[in-house]
């Protein structure tokens, strides 16, 4: 058996040779239906592993107590009509809260002019939380430490810069613990700088970002604010639990009658899940749509050209029969032959799309993906072909294991 | 007496070409023993072509039997039939029916291929059956690299590798000048006196000359089947066979 194959991907390398156009020609339609197939797989798991990391910077035992619906299923209008979850409000439930694990307050300010030496920048977001946040859903301190609870406690001036405020501040790779940035003309020592946070999920603002102890924030920018909550379940078998008691307390809180509706918002990273799940499934159906679209014309090309070939060596099928070969071994043949075409075109496919993934994993916005081809899909890729290959050379396959070996000798 | 290798009992071969029968064997018995070299002679049309196809077991009459070194072959399936030519016959064509992409060494590896023959036996049989017939030095060309005679010597070569048990020969003669066309002759004369069987088809007299027998073959029936008396034995030139023509 493995040398019939071995002898069979000969002849076919021998016809190919001698045919070099046509076959790269022919195979064209996998080259493009394998290379569907890759950038979409490549694509999607860029797209999963994304989401996986944002997720776990959100954290995904995490409820953010909100006025603003993350999910977007709520009306603009009706939530900017919603009252802004006051200080007092987050510390009533904070103290009430007893079945998660932490609770932090968060604030923030957008769209801040923060001065260090005589460079300004317009834009940043400006985030006063607790001293626990870090342990929440902050990203990985890359230099320096976030705040202590006594920093919190006294409101000290110090801050945690994200990555694209010290990049722009102090150039990248740049030391700047101990510097100064002002804001609003309160300087603020740096004491600690967060990791690249940013990627297809995580929001841009998420680097270019200055935390700071809430009592500072609220020093600088007044206690009127509208807040949010970060509440940590301590692990997702304990979220639903944890949710259940938050909506009670705020309830409470804010003296809602039993049937009234909730006028704020408990948000989960689950809310993204959602709305990735509509754009996973719409990669999927144009990848499957255009791969099947591609592998039918492939199908087609390959049958073609099959026939073509079967009738060129209708001679040669007559030798091989007087010579003894059975059916079973003409077909098998023409599979493998069929079955190489299919292969040079994954080969192929192999080299473009690694071409494209090198070029595009370049730029700045597709650092989620992944260089090379994953092998898992190099691995489908290859069946793929070779099934394509076999679904195509089937008929022409028969075709020619069928032919009379006195026809097909007299034949010229 | 020895059974016969070939012994055919009244075979016949009805084509149907659209609406028309033709009869193109009608009624032929006729045995051939081992060790006989046999001519097969007739005009075009005759049913020349299809009694040599059933012989080579390349077609099944359509009444009658044909049994082949003992195996009964006339109600054999494709397959089996691929077998039996792959091992009790070897082939010789008018024009050599050579693999043109394959090397001397592949094209004669080839019905070991079909045999199943493991990689390395196949070369060792292949290379002697080349160097048996002169093309030692030849291995690796490719049938356009050679001369019609060298050509035939090669399909020669394949139909011995496997030791099959009649030589059948079209017209092997057909496409080479007379001098390369009687160094073939010479080696079927060599070989059938290693004891092969050797049966030829052809429909020049100089070629059946030849033969120690000759079945002539008109309208789908046995014309004559006569022992040539006046065999022409290893012809060293071309004018010796001439030179025999009348006796035939």
């Amino acid at each position: 058996m493995f040398s019939q194959i071995l002898e069979g991907i000969k002849i076919a390398l021998s016809a190919m040779r001698s045919n070099k156009l046509r076959s790269g020609l022919t195979s064209l339609g996998v080259v493009i239906g394998i290379t569907f197939v890759i950038l979409m797989g490549w694509f999607l798991q860029g797209l999963d592993d994304a989401l996986e990391m944002a997720f776990a910077s959100l954290g995904t035992d995490v409820l953010y107590v909100d006025k603003f619906d993350w999910s977007g299923k709520k009306s603009w209008r009706e939530t900017m009509n919603r009252p802004d979850i006051t200080l007092k409000q987050c510390e009533e439930l904070m103290e009430r809260l007893k079945s998660a694990e932490v609770t932090s307050i968060i604030a923030r300010k957008w769209q801040t002019t923060v001065k260090s030496g005589n460079q300004s920048y317009k834009g940043i977001a400006v985030c006063g939380t607790n001293s626990v946040y870090s342990g929440i859903a902050l990203g990985v301190i890359k230099e320096g430490r976030f705040f202590s609870p006594v920093e919190d406690l006294y409101s000290s001036n110090v801050a945690i810069i994200g990555y694209e405020v010290a990049k722009n501040f102090f150039g990248e790779d740049e030391p700047c613990l101990g510097k100064t940035i002002k804001i609003r003309g309160t300087t603020f020592t740096i004491i600690g700088k967060v990791e690249k946070q940013a990627s297809m999920f995580a929001p841009p603002f998420i680097d270019n970002q200055i935390y700071m102890p809430l009592k500072s924030f609220l020093g600088l920018f007044g206690a009127g604010k509208n807040l949010s909550i970060a509440v940590k379940a301590g692990g997702e078998a304990n979220l639903d639990n944890t949710r259940m008691e938050t909506v009670g307390i705020m309830r409470q809180i804010r003296n809602l009658p039993p049937e009234a509706e909730e006028n704020f918002a408990i948000n989960e990273t689950e809310a993204f899940r959602d709305n990735v799940k509509t754009l996973r499934l719409s990669v999927w159906a144009i990848g499957i749509g255009m791969t099947t679209l591609s592998f039918i014309v492939g199908i087609i090309g390959i049958m073609n050209i099959m026939f073509v070939s079967v009738t060129e060596r209708t001679k040669e099928i007559g030798i091989r029969k007087a010579l003894g070969a059975r059916r079973s071994s003409i077909l098998f043949q023409f599979l493998v032959e069929a079955s190489s075409l299919c292969l040079l075109g994954a080969l192929i496919a192999f080299v473009f799309c690694s071409v494209v993934m090198f070029g595009v994993t370049r730029m700045d916005w597709a650092t989620f993906l992944s260089p090379y081809i994953p092998p898992q899909l190099l691995l489908i890729a290859t069946v793929v072909s070779i099934a394509v290959g076999v679904l195509s050379g089937m008929i022409p396959a028969m075709r020619a294991s069928k032919l009379d070996p006195v026809e097909a000798l007299r034949y010229e | 007496m020895e059974a016969p290798i070939i012994d055919i009992q009244s075979i016949s071969k009805i084509y149907t070409m659209g609406e028309e029968k033709v009869h193109a064997v009608k009624d032929i018995s006729v045995q051939i023993h081992r060790n006989e070299y046999v001519a097969i002679m007739g005009p075009s049309g005759s049913g020349k072509s299809t009694l040599m196809n059933i012989l080579g077991c390349l077609d099944t009459p359509t009444s009658g039997t044909y049994t082949l070194n003992g195996t009964l072959v006339s109600d054999m399936v494709d397959d089996e039939l691929a077998e039996i030519r792959n091992k009790e016959i070897g082939f010789i064509f008018q024009t050599f029916n050579l693999l043109p992409r394959y090397s001397t060494l592949k094209n004669v590896e080839l019905p070991l291929v079909y045999a199943g023959i493991s990689n390395a036996a196949r070369r060792e049989k292949a290379e002697k059956a080349l160097r048996n017939v002169g093309l030692g030095d030849r291995m690796g060309h490719k049938p356009n690299e050679l001369s019609g005679g060298q050509r035939q010597r090669v399909a020669i070569a394949r139909a011995l590798v496997n030791d099959p048990s009649i030589l059948l020969a079209d017209e092997p003669t057909g496409n080479l000048d007379t001098k390369t066309g009687d160094d073939v002759m010479r080696m079927f004369e060599e070989l059938w006196e290693k004891g092969n069987t050797i049966i030829v088809v052809t429909h020049e007299p100089d070629i059946a000359a030849h033969a120690h027998r000759v079945l002539r073959v008109r309208d789908g029936l046995i014309e004559s089947d006569t022992i040539n008396e006046h065999r022409v034995s290893i012809p060293k030139k071309h004018e010796e066979a001439v030179e025999a023509e009348p006796a035939l």
